[in-house]
């Protein structure tokens, strides 16, 4: 067994200093478990140690970066060419059978068990799709391009009707739907009283579905990557995998590559980003007892999530309105220090993009736990889908278990796995912002002082990241 | 134990899809046989009120899999008046008001004849005046005091597990007897600990005995060093209910502080539900006491009941699952789900219950009921149900720590339970 050392939920005044400033802004509320025997381990480990090594590993990053040369700091994001991959033109057939596989799940979602454990989609839509799928995005490869449920919908109704799109899209609109949908998402995944519900879940599925599809239909592309939330999350974290295309090959790189060498976000897409972080770190702090005490709510009788919708939408709000005025902030300092050379909206949404490694980091530490509970649920659904007691799988006699967060050795084991998730993705951020730098000013010294903020910004941010992480929560 | 383990599909997916295949005649054929004999095989539903979000949802998930063994075992036995149950489980995210829309789902939308869950007193509290509204029978299993408080109504029943006040009070003669006349109490800044706050001290003083602190700890508390001096140092018996993700660091840093020299210690189980003894961190419980509702390790002298129990719900000598040692069970309390579904099938069948037109029948047949003996249907142990408090009373089980295990070192009588009524729910109409 591991040495358990004391800590007694106050992680010394550096770090109090910095929560004071950070807190104020993070923040939200997830479809999370509660295991308090979990927390209990958790509280039991010298959490305050990590959090001040996790720091200490982030600011070092930004410490070397400042000292190796401008050309070792591209390489990192040079990417491994594998093989020469022509496009497989599948893509719209796979579409229609992942559309195909969502009309069902929301079938089921009416007419199948009440049980959200038991129901598959709720278990598709927030373990196997917003947990899983959005990860293997993020982190892997761009699936999102076969597996999306309209691409392939809309072409077959394309090819029927022998017609283009009849309107256009508004350009002036931007990418405002969009956005406007993804803060919708966020609301629910947070605030609704029952987000899990699968006959809830099947209306606003499959009402969104068919809504997107009825635009992209009468508006063409365009509609899918500037109006519907879930596509352009997805070409986001897509950005961030590491196997893309690079010069006619399949290639490998370091998380991020795509971005380092890819044109710079729009500024409708660099908002975007910056609320999947906003909506993330909200997505943890509204779980915490100091978030609950806030709103003077017991957190060991915490009165449930429909006493709280209107705080956890102004949370939600608040938290990515400070986030974007801290990040334009930072942005603006950065410019200013670096003497000009960059106007402040090109910085924006040149840097913007560094914020996605954060973001990415968080949710696989923020879901990991719920990730290894329901994903049980998922393996026996799959395992026996029409529920007649088949095996198809082959686990035998095993009940879903949460016993490994009864144990301290693999509480900590987690514990430290999801802190590298979010001490990587700052790690990651910094040296893509370093890149980003690099590319936007063309001159080292210059890049080394324009990140200075920003810098600052993110190993703030890592010691918040690992403060959520180690708090006690109440949800 | 030598039962085979049951499959995961049977308890956890399997069970409760199979709700739907029982309605769609798809179940396996040679149960149907049973069933034929009744008037109809339309199963019985009950809704079934399950956290399985928000904070009860680890206590959620062990009340499912009781629930899902309860109803097997009755389903094989030939089902309620020769029809088969059908649960509906629906989510209350562990959330009242949440709660109260799922019992409203049950009555107009699912159909079912009653309604029957849940643990959390606030989703009860929250849920009751719904079914009363409703006129749905509302069997709930939240061990609250707010059944027999009279707070609730005519339709709310808790014949499956005591109430803590009753649990409270039956502890005081063992605790003055045995360890100490001089009780400190540190019990949680909040609803929970006031149960035990306010009903503890007047049980032990009619012992002989006396309180003399009361700690209230805010619930938000991570570290505790700093109360633990204001124990007097004259404490015979430390009374310990902390709860919350803190207790493991309550229960260390309460070790650090006292060392070997601790008085005796009386916790409820509630703070460890689900918590392997036997963690690092928690070696100070050794030689600790502790209430549970149903003993968490098989006894010497297990019974016959206990033993179906635990392999029905596939929970080993430990009061772990069957298929993973790690995975502790909400033992203490989930026997509240297969005795209150005992009891709803006993009071179906004196109520000669169709369908829902005999619901106030179903709740006169139940408030009629008394004795409850010690069986397959109770295998916690004999009860005894107040008709007019609509709460049930029974034996209370004091447990030591021996060697990382809780052994049972006194069970207490159902007299010890005993309080006088609060309430005649009998005299509302329906």
């Amino acid at each position: 067994m591991p040495c358990l050392v004391r800590a007694d939920g106050h992680h010394g005044v550096m770090i109090q200093v910095v929560l004071i400033g950070v807190a104020v802004w993070g923040m939200t509320a997830g479809v999370a478990l509660a295991h308090a025997a979990e927390q209990g381990f958790v509280l039991l480990l010298p959490t305050d140690v990590y959090i001040v090594s996790g720091v200490a590993a982030v600011a070092l990053t930004v410490l070397v970066l400042a000292l190796v040369p401008d050309r070792l700091a591209h390489r990192v994001f040079y990417p491994l060419g594998l093989w020469r991959a022509g496009r497989i033109p599948l893509a719209h057939v796979t579409s229609c059978l992942s559309a195909l596989i969502l009309v069902g799940l929301v079938l089921s979602g009416i007419y199948g068990s009440r049980d959200p454990l038991i129901n598959p989609l709720p278990l598709a839509v927030w373990t196997v799709w917003w947990v899983g799928m959005v990860t293997v995005q993020g982190l892997i490869w761009d699936h999102w391009r076969w597996t999306n449920p309209w691409t392939g919908p809309a072409a077959l109704m394309a090819v029927l009707t022998g017609g283009r799109a009849p309107l256009r899209y508004r350009v002036a609109l931007g990418h405002a739907p969009g956005i406007v949908g993804f803060l919708a998402f966020c609301g629910f995944l947070l605030a609704d009283p029952a987000p899990s519900d699968p006959a809830r879940l099947a209306r606003i599925v499959g009402g969104y579905w068919l809504v997107m599809l009825g635009g992209l239909v009468l508006f063409g592309p365009r509609w899918l990557l500037r109006a519907e939330a879930v596509t352009m999350l997805m070409r986001l974290y897509g950005r961030m995998a590491m196997l893309g295309r690079y010069r006619g090959r399949l290639a490998l790189g370091l998380p991020g590559w795509q971005i380092a060498r890819g044109p710079r976000l729009s500024r409708g897409l660099g908002l975007f980003a910056l609320l999947l972080l906003g909506g993330g770190s909200f997505d943890g702090l509204n779980e915490t007892f100091w978030w609950l005490a806030r709103l003077g709510v017991n957190p060991l009788e915490f009165p449930g999530r429909s006493a709280v919708i209107t705080p956890t939408l102004a949370g939600l709000l608040a938290a990515n309105a400070a986030l974007l005025a801290v990040f334009a902030l930072c942005t603006w300092g950065g410019v200013r220090i670096a003497g000009g050379g960059a106007p402040l909206n090109t910085a924006l949404r040149a840097f913007a993009p560094a914020i996605l490694p954060i973001a990415l980091g968080y949710h696989i530490a923020h879901y990991l736990v719920s990730f290894l509970v329901d994903g049980q649920y998922v393996l026996a659904l799959l395992s026996d889908p029409l529920g007649r007691g088949w095996d198809i799988l082959g686990l035998g006699a095993h009940s879903v278990s949460t016993g490994f967060l009864n144990t301290a050795a693999m509480v900590k084991v987690i514990w430290l796995t999801q802190a590298g998730a979010v001490v990587i993705g700052h790690v990651i951020a910094i040296l893509l912002a370093h890149v980003l730098a690099l590319r936007l000013y063309g001159h080292s010294r210059r890049a080394v002082l324009s990140q200075l903020p920003l810098a600052a910004f993110m190993v703030a941010y890592t010691c918040f990241g690992l403060w959520l992480l180690a708090s006690p929560r109440g949800i | 134990m030598t039962s085979k383990p049951k499959s995961k599909q049977s308890l956890t997916r399997r069970g409760a899809l199979k709700t739907l295949a029982v309605g769609a005649g798809a179940a396996s054929l040679p149960l149907w046989a049973r069933y034929t004999h009744a008037q109809t095989a339309e199963p019985i539903r009950i809704g079934f009120q399950i956290h399985r979000t928000g904070i009860g949802a680890a206590y959620g998930r062990w009340y499912g899999r009781t629930t899902d063994a309860a109803v097997k075992l009755i389903n094989d036995g030939g089902g309620i008046n020769g029809r088969p149950i059908e649960i509906i489980a629906e989510d209350d995210g562990t959330d009242p008001k949440r709660g109260a829309e799922v019992v409203e789902k049950f009555a107009n939308q699912h159909k079912c004849d009653i309604a029957y869950g849940t643990l959390f007193s606030h989703v009860v509290i929250g849920s009751a005046p719904r079914a009363g509204e409703l006129k749905l029978p509302y069997f709930v299993a939240s061990e609250g005091h707010h059944v027999a408080s009279g707070m609730l109504n005519r339709y709310t029943l808790q014949p499956g597990i005591t109430d803590v006040k009753s649990q409270v009070q039956a502890m005081a003669p063992y605790i003055t007897n045995t360890l100490g006349k001089k009780v400190t109490m540190i019990y949680p800044d909040y609803g929970f600990g006031y149960d035990h706050r306010d009903n503890l001290p007047a049980a032990i003083a009619a012992q002989g005995g006396e309180v003399i602190a009361q700690i209230a700890i805010p619930p938000t508390e991570t570290s505790f060093t700093k109360y633990f001096p204001k124990i007097p140092r004259e404490t015979e018996v430390l009374y310990h209910v902390m709860v919350g993700p803190a207790v493991l660091t309550f229960v260390k840093e309460l070790g650090e502080f006292f060392g070997p020299s601790a008085p005796p210690l009386f916790g409820f189980i509630d703070s460890l539900e689900a918590v392997d003894i036997a963690s690092p961190g928690l070696e100070f419980l050794e030689g600790t006491f502790f209430w549970e509702g149903m003993p968490r390790y098989a006894q010497e002298d297990q019974t016959e009941y206990d033993k179906l129990y635990r392999e029905a719900v596939g929970v080993d000598a430990n009061g772990a699952s069957v298929s993973d040692a790690s995975d502790i069970s909400t033992y203490a309390h989930m026997f509240g789900c297969w005795e209150t579904l005992h009891v709803i099938k006993a009071g179906m069948e004196a109520a000669g219950y169709s369908g829902p037109a005999d619901r106030a029948a179903l709740i006169e047949a139940v408030e009629a009921m008394t004795d409850m003996p010690e069986g397959r249907a109770h295998p916690q142990g004999a009860k005894l149900f107040n008709g007019k408090t609509h709460q049930v009373f029974g034996h209370q089980y004091i447990s030591k720590v021996e060697d990382g295990k809780l052994r049972r070192v006194h069970t207490t009588s159902i007299e010890d339970t005993l309080y006088p009524d609060e309430v005649d729910y009998t005299t509302q109409s329906f």
